[in-house]
């Protein structure tokens, strides 16, 4: 005999519990997974173009919009984003995203300030996206981007890619 | 059968009644339910807690109205509460009562909060009372706020974008959290889905199940009232509290309590005392929501547009206070100590106030070092939201 | 006029006006007037609500205390009340109609129907008041009477102040000469102007209340035992107005950050002045002062939980350490903070201790917002503490020592102080302006001064 028996009572109690582990592993492990796949899933990234930027001025911020496809998740439409196109007078090209770095609101060019503005906090940005005033706390985002020269016109296209480089 | 139908009609309704409460025994809930003892004084500003019920279960109805017409699609969503904006009168009426109950919701949930910290009725046994009842609150915070999300007009569009935008500021898990609840980097078709799965089924399962539990204790502990209820006016307070004891209805005498708060002076019953007066509130406060969802009703700004320059986000009047502090909590790491860290701790100070409440007695007067820090509080978020709608509303 | 500028760095953004030298003329007169002025007018408008809390409590508690120092209250107004609005009309009558009479004519025009109010208002309050101060002992068997006429005062008085700020803020954001009320009303700086004077109103009452009190103890304990039970009603006395002087003060930092970037948004030009400018040291001044409140404020109570022996002294010299180190971080001069956009035209992109303008550790943003955190939060405890000695009855009303009490002089002394500076910013900031961007000091005088600089009197330049 074993020293220390186990009743049925104790051995019923520990074959449900068992029971209620399994069960609840067997929910959770497919729940979880659901839930936390989208931050593993590989984003699918697409070039899309903008348009000709040889008229855009040099130190006015030209806003374009653009139908950027969804980098992950269900398939689903894509969603209207504003690429807006900075010429530097040092000859530099700035591609920004208008979604301001503070709570993502968006972010416009304003003329009379000479800067870009967000309405929601009064954060400002100057004309290459370095934050300068207000609460956001970095610059602007600014799209992946490459030019292309189209070989026909010779006229220089823009095409950026649906994610932001690491200047956030 | 024949028999029964030959009988005259009361006998008949009473035998019929009779059958049913056999097998259901509901002449004995309902009894037990109706004819509980509440105490005699303060009885209108009990009703607080009764009409929060009344509205969120207003809520659940109309909501129940608007998920036969509202498509939670990007590009669909919109045209649908559209149409009913301007061709279906009883339709957007619905839809201003559940805008306008959301409102009168969060305002007399406030009110109740404060009634009850004021006559400190989450103090022993009822501390758990309180706890349900605060994670209730941010419940239904969530419920407005994911619901203002769903109409994907202009409005709705950039809450969206702002409000899953601020776990981000969360260190380590906060990239992550966005992430989730978008469904994505950026706000899409998945975001929406998401936040209308949350609106009507997880926060209110949630919400129901902590309804339960609040309903539950309070009438297991009985309902406190305020100290006015339990003055002590005889010559031998031992005896008069002892004589109280003996003479308690249920569910009175409260256990694990002091004497002093053990037993009201005088109750009356639940039936129709407190009833009446429930009823009378919550006529007024659904009449309120009935007229102004009809003259006022739901706003809806131009369909969503996420390639804006002109649009500028404004947050509903409940968020002000949050939006006040973002306002004044510039640049750098204090984005999170103004957005979490304070209002997390705030938070936290608030669902915990019976364990951080060491005061002895009940009255609030007599109470000032738990009154001041919460009317400070109440001041800061009133005064917080006066400020924020001068800013954003100032001409 | 609402699009800031944004100026080259550290640049004055209006060139100041040649201002003649007479005493009329350089605007001292209008000075001292107003700023006493202002004293009075904010001690009876805070004191009238501290006297229906005081009237309040009493009457629920029946408690005597409360009563005698809501009595008291009703007294220092009467006696004021004379004296400020013989000031008051001074003011309208000499000082606006006969030296700013063309600027206050031509705001007069604009908001014609405050300055209704504010006469109407003037009238009620004098027939409330006096009727409260008469009555006093008649109206003990009509508590209710009582308690509502003090209500009524308490309403007009804030309605008062509440019209006067439509007329200030229409001084610092005109906008255009729109005489719809309602634009008026929701002026920009105007509510936060009007929440951060109606809490203000209540530190000051109670400071003043703290810092008479803190006299009177003074001379009942000379009186010796007899006077037992005079201490014991002043110290109490004492400790209650620190309460509301501390209390109301700790939603101040918010509030007036919160009007200042209102002010920076809608006026930029003031604010730069104030922040960055030639009255960006006389701000420092100012938030010293608020920093000194608080820790007059924590010393105090310490001194006081000391003298009754109570439990949590200990916590007041934590919060006291941390506030003098919150004081001086806040003291940060405008010099050591230059902006991004300042050190990029300068071309100074780099760290300080590299040579350049920049200070990645911190500058004005986040240090102040963190040193005002701290005194708000600092000040919550420090009061919170005492609040809990009181509740555990471990304050023996009688026990304070005198240094308590010039303590609380103190405290009245730097709370005035500072609504001194408060004016002397407020309206330096917007000169030479009356109305910020539309009318000038000099552009308005009736009185011809001597001509200087060719600058003709009576044209605005």
């Amino acid at each position: 005999m074993a020293a220390t028996t186990l009743s049925r009572r104790r051995f019923l109690i520990r074959m449900t519990n068992l029971g209620a582990g399994l069960i609840t592993l067997m929910l959770s492990i497919p729940a979880i997974g659901f839930v936390l796949a989208p931050l593993f899933e590989k984003r699918t990234r697409t070039w899309v173009r903008v348009g000709e930027i040889d008229s855009v001025p040099v130190g006015l911020p030209t806003p374009f919009t653009v139908a950027m496809p969804i980098a992950n998740g269900p398939p689903s439409g894509p969603v209207d984003r504003v690429v807006y196109v900075v010429k530097t007078g040092d000859h530099r090209l700035h591609v920004l995203a208008n979604t301001c770095s503070h709570m993502q609101c968006n972010v416009h060019w304003d003329p009379s300030l000479g800067q870009f503005l967000c309405p929601c906090h009064g954060g400002l940005y100057d004309v290459t996206g370095h934050n300068v005033g207000g609460p956001p706390p970095s610059p602007l985002p600014g799209w992946v981007h490459r030019t292309v020269v189209d070989p026909a016109s010779g006229r220089t296209v823009l095409e950026v890619q649906n994610q932001y480089d690491e200047r956030i | 059968m024949l028999r029964f139908l030959s009988r005259p009609v009361t006998t008949r309704t009473r035998s019929a009644y009779r059958w049913f409460d056999e097998r259901t025994g509901s002449t004995e809930l309902l009894h037990k339910g109706l004819y509980e003892a509440v105490p005699e004084k303060g009885g209108w500003a009990y009703t607080l807690g009764s009409a929060t019920l009344v509205l969120i279960l207003l809520q659940l109805f109309t909501g129940i109205f608007l998920l036969l017409v509202y498509t939670p699609s990007f590009s669909d969503a919109f045209p649908g509460l559209d149409y009913l904006r301007r061709s279906d009168r009883f339709g957007s009426w619905v839809r201003g009562m559940h805008l306008w109950g959301a409102y009168v919701l969060i305002f007399v949930i406030g009110l109740h909060m404060l009634r009850t910290f004021l006559s400190a009725s989450y103090k022993r046994p009822r501390e758990l009372n309180w706890v349900t009842g605060a994670l209730l609150f941010f419940l239904v915070l969530g419920l407005a706020i994911t619901g203002a999300m769903l109409p994907m007009d202009q409005a709705g569009y950039w809450t969206l974008v702002v409000v899953t935008n601020i776990p981000h500021y969360i260190p380590f898990i906060g990239d992550g959290v966005r992430h989730l609840w978008r469904g994505g980097d950026f706000v899409g078709q998945a975001s929406l889905t998401r936040t209308f799965a949350i609106h009507i089924w997880v926060l209110p399962f949630l919400l129901f199940a902590f309804i339960g539990a609040h309903l539950y204790l309070l009438r297991r502990h009985g309902e406190f009232g305020s100290w006015v209820n339990y003055e002590v006016t005889g010559a031998d307070p031992d005896k008069e509290l002892a004589e109280r004891i003996v003479r308690a209805e249920p569910p009175y005498p409260t256990r694990r309590i002091e004497r002093m708060w053990a037993v009201p002076r005088r109750t009356v019953d639940f039936f129709p005392d407190q009833l009446f007066k429930d009823t009378v509130i919550s006529v007024l406060l659904i009449a309120v929501i009935f007229v102004f969802g009809y003259l006022v009703g739901a706003p809806l700004s131009e369909k969503a547009d996420p390639a804006t320059l002109s649009y500028v986000p404004t947050p509903e009047w409940f968020y002000l206070p949050l939006d006040q502090v973002l306002v004044l909590s510039p640049q750098t790491y204090l984005v999170f100590v103004g957005a979490f860290a304070l209002v997390g701790a705030g938070a936290l100070a608030f669902i915990l106030l019976p364990f951080l409440d060491r005061s002895r007695d009940r009255a609030p007067l007599r109470r000032p070092e738990v009154l001041l820090p919460g009317l400070f509080l109440a001041a800061m978020l009133v005064l917080l939201t006066v400020l924020g709608a001068s800013r954003l509303y100032s001409l | 006029m609402n699009a800031p500028s944004f100026l080259p760095p550290l640049a004055s953004t209006v060139s100041p006006q040649p201002i003649p030298t007479n005493l009329f003329g350089n605007s001292s007169a209008v000075a001292v007037i107003a700023l006493l002025h202002i004293q009075i007018a904010t001690f009876i408008t805070g004191s009238s609500f501290l006297l229906v809390v005081s009237e309040s409590i009493s009457m629920a508690r029946n408690d005597e205390r409360h009563e005698r120092l809501a009595h008291t209250l009703v007294k220092g107004m009467a006696y004021v009340f004379g004296f400020g609005s013989a000031l008051a009309i001074l003011w309208v009558t000499w000082i606006l109609l006969g030296m700013w009479g063309t600027f206050f004519v031509a705001l007069g025009r604009i908001t014609f129907w405050a300055f209704i109010f504010e006469a109407g208002l003037f009238v009620t309050e004098i027939v409330l008041l006096y009727a409260l101060y008469a009555n006093w002992e008649r109206l003990r068997a009509y508590r209710r009477v009582r308690l509502g006429l003090a209500v009524l005062l308490a309403v007009a008085l804030w309605w008062q102040q509440f019209m006067i700020d439509v007329v200030a803020s229409y001084m610092l954001t005109p906008n255009g000469g729109d005489t719809n009320q309602l634009a008026q009303i929701l002026n920009p700086t105007n509510l936060p102007l009007t929440v951060h004077r109606t809490v203000g109103n209540i530190a000051w009452a109670g400071a003043i209340l703290a810092g008479m009190a803190g006299i009177r103890y003074l001379r009942a304990r000379r009186r010796g035992a007899g006077a037992a039970s005079e201490t014991a009603f002043w110290d109490w006395a004492g400790v209650w107005g620190a309460v509301w002087a501390i209390g109301a003060t700790l939603m101040q930092p918010w509030i007036g950050y919160s009007y200042a970037k209102d002010i920076q948004l809608h006026a930029y030009p003031s604010w730069y002045r104030m922040m960055f400018g030639d009255l960006s040291n006389v701000f420092l001044m100012q938030i010293t002062l608020l920093g000194l409140i608080f820790i007059l404020g924590t010393v105090y109570f310490w001194r006081r939980m000391r003298a009754s022996e109570t439990r949590g002294r200990r916590t007041q010299v934590l919060m006291l350490v941390v506030l003098v180190l919150a004081t001086l971080l806040a003291a940060t001069p405008a010099r050591f903070a230059s902006t991004y956009a300042e050190a990029a035209a300068a071309d100074q992109l780099k760290p300080w201790w590299d040579g350049g303008l920049l200070n990645p550790i911190g500058t004005m943003i986040p240090n102040k917002i963190i040193a005002l955190l701290a005194m708000m939060i600092c000040g919550l405890v420090s009061v919170t503490s005492l609040l809990r000695a009181h509740s555990r009855g471990e304050l023996h009303w009688g026990d304070a020592t005198r240094g308590a009490q010039w303590l609380l002089v103190a405290l009245t002394l730097t709370v005035s102080s500072m609504m001194i500076v408060m004016g002397v910013i407020r309206e330096h900031s917007r000169q030479p302006f009356l109305v910020n961007g539309e009318m000038t000091i000099q552009g308005q005088k009736v009185v011809d001064p001597p001509p200087t600089n060719g600058v003709s009197p009576g044209s605005a330049p």
